[in-house]
Order: C-alpha cells, then structure tokens, then sequence
C-alpha cells in the first residue's frame, strides 16, 4: 500500500509528515526517514509527493482496489 | 492527556479556505487569532489542498449589471435552493471582490488575461463557474493569513464548543494527534470551518474507507459540535450525490471535456455528442446516480469519452485537471500508459453525502452568540468558503470587540467531563476500535438511511444505530492520539448519522436524493428546512421557511 519512501534517497526533512491531512507518516526524530504507518488512511491525493524536495524519494502507490477501469 | 491553556479573541477551527480567510479577515481587523487543523502544515490539507479550478462568481462586466437573473441560474446549479434569495444575493455580491483579492495575492484568477467561464452549466444558459487555476491556493492563503499575525497551529482536532453560563461561547477544547495533550482555547468566538462530512456512507470500494471523493479526513466534526453545543443544523436529511472516475475517487468531473457514451458508444445525455470545452458533457451535474443506475439496470458501464479533442483543447483540460486535485490521477494514467485521445474512463455514482449542516446567515453568524460557520459546514463550495469565511472574520472581530472575555472558570466543570471521557477512551485496553465502529455507522447508514428510504427501514435503521452509540460511547478505544482523533471522528459521524436518519423519517416525501418509497412523491408543502438542535439532552425537529 501508498505511499513508499526510498530510504537510500530521503533526506529525513518531515515535509511529506507535515502536509500529509490524513497523519498516514511517523516521524519519531527529526532528520529521520518517516515511516508510512497509516497506509490505509491514505487518500491518495499526493500531496506528499507534491511537496517532498527530493525528486524520487517518495512515490504514490495507487492500490489494485483503486485501479482506474477504462478501455 | 495534559491540559495546555491557550487564550485568544477568534479560534478558527480548519485551516480550509473558509477558515483562512476568516483568520486573514480577522487578523486585518485587529483580533487575535488562532487557527487550528488537523495536519501539522496545513498548505495541502481539506477539500482545496492540491486545488480547485472553478470558482462560484457574478462579474458585472461579464453577466452584466443586472444580479437577478444571475441569482435565478443559482438556484437551478449544484449549490442552488436551500438558501434564501438575501443569503445568494450577498454571496453573489462579495464573490467578485474574492476573485480580485485571491488574484492580487497571486492566484491565478485569469486565464490569458481574461476572465475563463466554463463548466458546470448547461448549453445557452449563462456560465457561472468562473476557471481559476487554484493548484496552490492554500499556500497563498496560509502565507497571508500568517503575515497578519495569525498563529497556525497544527495537528490538532477541534473536539468540543465551550459555553459560558449565559450560553454565550466561551471557546473550544482540541485534541493534538501526537503529543498527549489536549488544548484549551479560551476564545469568546470561534469560527468553525470543518468542510464537508466524509465517511458517513461508505465509499465505491467499501473496505477502503478513505477512498472518498472529497477529503476523508472531514468528518463533519464542525457539526456535530456546534449540535452538541446547542446549535441549529438544517437539512441534514437532503443528501446529494456526485460522480467520477472509477475506482479511485476524486472530484473534478466537471473538468472532463468529453462525452459520456454507454458501452456501444451512445451518448447517455441529450446535451452533447462530440467533446464541448465550454461545458463539457452536463449530464454529470444534473444526473449523478445515472452511472449506477444504469449499471443496476443490466446495461453496462458508462465511459467518459474525451476522444476527438484536439490537442489543443487536450492541453487546456489537463491544465485544469492539474488545478483541480486530479494529480494523483492523472500520474496513474501516466503510469498505466493511457491517453485521453484513446481511452475512455468508466464514470461511477459515488456515495451519499449530507449537504445540510449549519444554519448559519449572511453575517456568517450561527444560532449561538459567538459561533460563526462558513463554507461547506453547509455545503457552499469553494466561492462560498472564501466569502462567508470573510464575512465570519469580520463580524467576529466586531463581536469579540464589544464582549467580555470568556472565563474558562465558568466552563472548568465542561473542560473536566470532556477531557475526562477522552482519557477513559485512552485507558481502555480492550473495546471498539475507531475502524469497526466507522464501519458498522456506514453498513447502518448504507442498509437502513441509503438511496431509497422509507418509515420501516428507517425506524429499524434508528433503533440499531443508537444502540450503536451507545456502545461506541461505552467502548471506543485508542492506543495513541492518533487513533483518538479518529475515535473524536466516529463519535462525531455517530451523532450526525442519528440526526440524518431522524430528519429522513420526518421528512415524508421524496426531494432531490431522498427518496422515499413510502411517499414518491415530492410535496409542494414541504418546501421548507427541517432545523434540528439538541433539547435537554436529545434531538429536537423543527419546520421552519427557506
């Protein structure tokens, strides 16, 4: 489940922690790569993504239950 | 939990657009403010977080001098009726210098230098809904509303209105979502600016409850505690229904510039048959619960069909899908490899949500001294958060300048009985948790209060969900602040599923999404609002005009 951090390239800034509405991350220090606790309190809305500074260390995972139908 | 005193002129209570502009306004005028949220940064939290892109507004220089028949096109849209001909007319009126003023701060309310309307509108009738590119709207408002003097405090739940002995509002009790504290605002006003409630039906994909097309960590709580404290909610039984893409839910549908075909490519609508940039195909706004219903007539899915744009046209809608919260949506496309211009998205009629709310005036003012409302406390939209968020600073920094401060003395008694049950709620080692308890509301709601009702589900529906209540009240649990703020939600969708059920049973006709099968008929007699607030302890109906 959404959304996934790379721990090899996050900075440990929190942003994504902070501007989350749905407290889906814990961050227990500062500088410390969140942890995506909540996942199935996520909305899916990728604001995290939006605002994490650090192109490709967060990435939103749409879930099989969320998958867009079309043809 | 620790108990932390903070004192203030104006608690605004959601740092939306609502509760922004009303701190903003406020803080202008000389109050001091505080406005609290549920996320620590509150740049990318509530409905508008990742944007909007129409805007509800009258410009002279487009509809032209005359307001009234602008105030008559109101009525037929998706915000219309409910409200009085005064309430629309000084909405109306205020909307345009929000548009300025959002502009002047520097949302883009132009597009190549003009005012853009589009959508949302039927063919030959006037635009209303201006496009405005609002990706970052929250940001602006968060940065002007601190260069007042606002403080923003984050991560914390608005839990329960306070009331002095004279039952003038004395403040607010809040719950932070980490640290265990709860904070105490004296404040002999507050503005409550929650949004709209989440969660109360459940969502397309029932066992993801936070798949909800408006933001799923609104929960309603700015009703349910302004009932609570004695306030008058309105309408709670008129629920609408919206649509969009499947399954992952998001509002936007009116940016779609396409046409919704049935399976063997047929238009569904009468209103279009090739992709229409100024209006997309309307079928989406007047017939919502066509997508399910069809479906539930054996006939198959129903496509968004944008195909036969050109790329020009393609690149104007993205632009405002990018403005209208449809990122994550459109990142999935990307990542599936589909393209407008040769896929077509199955559209979905989402769940039920309540329109009604607080009853609050043109002055933004609730039936409590001191209690403000704007914005979708009674489903107003964007354009009405900006507005009667305004006014509700205003008029709440004029009110805290001729009240005596509130004495949390008098409510010390409040404060320990509220604080007290939360604590239980942290101590119980074994009990309801927050997810159970939010399902077992939506099973009730879906089965006994859903999309057709009548006097025996609904008397049934009634009896299980106070039973309900009364367990969740006895037996709701956390383990930390964060699933106490969920709890502090459940409790808050208990009580107002209690007040939609108790609406819709005395509501004995069929209006718009409540149906009942008992009386299929809408009554003429009945075009009145159905106000609710609490009478010694328990709901109390009343009728009363528009």
């Amino acid at each position: 489940m959404p959304p996934i951090i790379d721990t090899n390239i996050c900075n440990g800034c929190g942003k994504c922690v902070q501007v989350c509405p749905c407290d889906v991350f814990y961050q227990g220090k500062k500088k410390e790569t969140p942890i995506v606790k909540n996942s199935y309190e996520c909305w899916h809305y990728a604001a995290c993504v939006m605002e994490c500074p650090v192109p490709g260390a967060i990435e939103l995972r749409i879930p099989l239950s969320h998958m867009i139908l079309y043809k | 939990m620790e108990k932390e005193i903070v004192k203030t002129d104006v608690l605004c209570i959601g740092a939306g657009i609502a509760g922004l502009m009303a701190g903003i306004r406020a803080s202008e005028l000389g109050a001091k403010v505080v406005i609290i949220d549920k996320s620590e940064n509150p740049i990318r939290s509530g409905c508008g977080g990742l944007g909007n892109d129409h805007f509800h507004c009258y410009i002279p220089e487009v509809h032209g001098p005359d307001i009234e028949p602008y105030i008559d096109e109101f009525h037929h849209s998706q915000l219309g009726s409910l409200r009085n001909r005064d309430f629309i007319r000084t909405w109306m009126e205020r909307s345009f210098d929000m548009v300025k003023l959002w502009d002047s701060w520097g949302i883009p309310m132009k597009y190549n230098g003009k005012w853009e309307f589009a959508g949302h509108a039927l063919p030959g009738k006037p635009l209303t809904w201006l496009h405005y590119a609002g990706l970052n709207q929250k940001k602006i408002l968060v940065r002007e509303a601190k260069k007042r003097g606002a403080c923003i405090e984050g991560r914390l739940t608005g839990y329960e209105l306070l009331r002095d002995e004279e039952g003038k509002i004395a403040g607010a009790i809040a719950v932070h979502n980490k640290e265990p504290k709860a904070v105490v605002f004296e404040a002999p006003a507050v503005i409550l600016g929650t949004g709209v409630t989440s969660r109360l039906w459940p969502a397309p994909t029932p066992a993801c409850l936070f798949n909800t097309r408006l933001s799923p960590a609104n929960t309603g709580d700015g009703r349910a505690m302004a009932y609570r404290a004695g306030a008058e909610l309105v309408s709670m039984e008129l629920e609408v229904i919206r649509c969009g893409p499947k399954y992952l839910s998001r509002a936007g549908k009116a940016s779609f510039i396409g046409v919704c075909r049935d399976v063997d490519g047929k238009p569904v609508g009468p209103f279009v048959t090739k992709p229409d940039i100024k209006y997309g195909d309307p079928i989406v706004d007047v017939y919502q619960g066509i997508f399910a219903e069809h479906a539930r007539q054996g006939k198959g899915p129903i496509y968004m069909d944008c195909k036969g744009i050109t790329d020009e046209e393609h690149g104007y809608m993205v632009h405002w899908m990018a403005n209208e919260g449809l990122r994550s949506w459109m990142d999935e496309m990307k990542k599936e490899g589909l393209d407008f211009r040769e896929n077509s998205f199955e559209f979905w009629t989402y769940e039920l949500f309540p329109r009604g709310g607080i009853l609050y005036n043109e002055m933004a003012e609730t039936s409590l001294s001191g209690l403000y409302a704007a914005g979708d406390e009674f489903f107003s939209g964007i354009s009405g958060a900006a507005v009667f968020g305004w006014i509700a600073g205003e008029n709440a920094a004029g009110y805290v300048r001729n009240v005596s401060s509130a004495s949390l003395y008098e409510v010390e008694q409040y404060v320990g009985e509220g604080v007290g049950f939360l604590n239980d709620i942290l101590a119980r080692q074994n009990g309801a948790e927050w997810l159970e308890s939010n399902v077992a509301l939506q099973q009730l709601m879906n089965d006994y209060c859903g999309t057709l009702r009548s006097e025996k589900t609904l008397t049934a529906g009634l009896l299980y969900l106070r039973r309900l209540k009364d367990k969740v009240h006895k037996t709701l649990m956390a383990r930390n602040q964060h699933e106490l703020m969920r709890c502090i939600e459940v409790l808050n969708l208990v009580d107002l599923g209690e007040l939609v059920m108790m609406g819709a049973l005395e509501r004995k006709e069929s209006r718009g999404e409540h149906r009942r099968s008992d009386y299929p008929f809408t009554n003429r007699l009945l075009e009145k609002l159905l106000a609710i607030r609490m009478k010694d302890g328990h709901p109390a109906l009343e009728w009363k005009g528009v």
